[in-house]
Parts: C-alpha cells; structure tokens; sequence
C-alpha cells in the first residue's frame, strides 16, 4: 500500500507522514519512508540525526530504464527490484522502517 | 513534460512491494498533484490546518486527487486547538464532500520537539500520536 501524505507548508504534512510511518512499524508493518519534499526534513520527525540524513543517497532517475506497458507504451521502470532500491539507497530507521530520500527536482524555470 | 518530474512519477510509481506500506511526504504545496505524481498512490491524505486558506488548498488537494482517480483520498485535520476549530473544519468538509480520516490535536510537545528538530515522543500521553493511529486504523493498517 502506498501512501502519499499532501497538504501546505506548514501544515504539519511532515510530522504527520513521520508519526504515521513510525507507528505502522510499531504496530508491525515494513515500510519505507519516502522524503519527497525539496526541503526534506522527514528524516528529523523519524529520529534520524540530520549528518545521517545527508548521508543517504537520493533515488535518481539512474536507476530507471526505459521499458514498453501493457498498451505498448514507452514508459520508465526500475532496473532494480524496489526491495533491492530500498536496501541500496535508504537508511533503516528503526524496527522495519526504511527512510528513502527522493532526488531534489530544480523547479525554477522549469516546466 | 518536465523529465524531472516524470522521473520523480515513475519512481514513486514503481517502489511498491507486497507486505510493504510505503508513507510519502511529498513536496508541499498542490504542484505534485497537477502534474500526476501522486497517480499511482493508494490513498492521499491532505493535511490541513484549521483556517480558511488552508482548507481551501485541501479542498483543492482533495479534487486534483479524485481527478487522478486515487482510490482513497481523505483530509486529516492537524493543530486544532479548541472544539470550535474542530468544528470549523468538519463543517467546512462536510460542506465540500470531504471524508475526515483524523483529527490531530495540537500538541506541544510535537512543537517541541519540530523546534528542536528530534523525533516526538509517541509514548504515553499524546493525544496527537494516538489520533494519528487511528488514521493507521481507518486505513485498515
């Protein structure tokens, strides 16, 4: 199951998203803990010391290839399994609590 | 379309794993959701604070998380403070169709422990941790 926690700056998204990964654990589930906010401080609310944090290698488009879906479309995939992606790039972060941190997107000029 | 972003998309898209949950904090804001990023989650859950420009870019949320056809997208309403801002914000979802899978109180300690940049402590006492397990539990989690 996948989970994906929104809301404003400010608005208390990040300790939310921490709170719920780390009580799932508790309550025995695996999960990965996936920081996709530019300002990451996901790993903060999880208790993972910030040196730590900026040790964790960010999941890049690198790992992706190109593959063809089910309509024969172009798509992307992961070259690697997720569990292998997960063991590769996160940082556990407590009884079956894997912290993954997503690669920073340049927003300005974008589109 | 933006290859970062499409990037960022396929990646989310593909860490899923059988007996796995996987919790994104994704970037604040709804820029993540009108270029589909979010598409291929199971649930959204839209933080929101109790005044109005906050629930206004909840509701927001919520219907670009419709428009993506996600299976379960709820709000969760985060720092109120008193009864009345707990009304507010039901009345406010209830008005806008809007399904309320928490109500977190505000919680000092939480405030806390955000200043200092540590971990809150979920023990015994927390009214706001205990509230976020029950969003666990309404999730079937």
């Amino acid at each position: 199951m996948k989970i994906a926690i929104a809301g404003k700056g400010g608005s208390g998204k990040t300790t939310i998203a921490g709170i719920l990964a780390r009580l799932l654990s508790q309550r025995g589930h695996e999960v990965w803990a996936i920081d996709a906010d530019s300002n990451p401080n996901l790993g903060a609310t999880i208790g993972v010391p910030l040196e730590r944090v900026k040790a964790i290698r960010p999941l890049e488009a690198g790992i992706l290839k190109e593959a063809t879906d089910e309509k024969g479309q172009r798509t992307m995939q992961l070259a690697l399994e997720p569990r292998e992606v997960a063991r590769k790039f996160g940082l556990p972060a407590g009884d079956r609590l894997t912290l993954l941190l997503m690669g920073t997107v340049d927003h300005a000029g974008e589109g | 379309m933006c290859g970062a972003h499409a990037a960022v998309r396929h990646l989310l898209g593909e860490m899923q794993e059988p007996n796995v949950i996987t919790v994104i904090d994704m970037e604040a804001g709804l820029e993540h959701l009108s270029r589909g990023t979010d598409r291929h989650v199971d649930a959204l859950l839209v933080v929101a604070e109790p005044y109005f420009k906050a629930l206004e870019t909840a509701r927001r949320c919520v219907e670009l998380g419709r428009e993506l056809k996600i299976p379960r997208v709820a709000a969760v309403a985060n720092k109120f403070r008193t009864d009345s801002d707990l009304a507010a914000v039901r009345e406010y979802a209830a008005a806008h169709n809007i399904e309320i899978l928490g109500e977190v109180p505000y919680e000092e300690k939480i405030q806390k422990a955000d200043l200092t940049g540590a971990a809150p402590d979920l023990g015994e006492r927390n009214p706001a941790a205990a509230a976020i397990e029950k969003v666990a539990v309404a999730l079937g989690l």
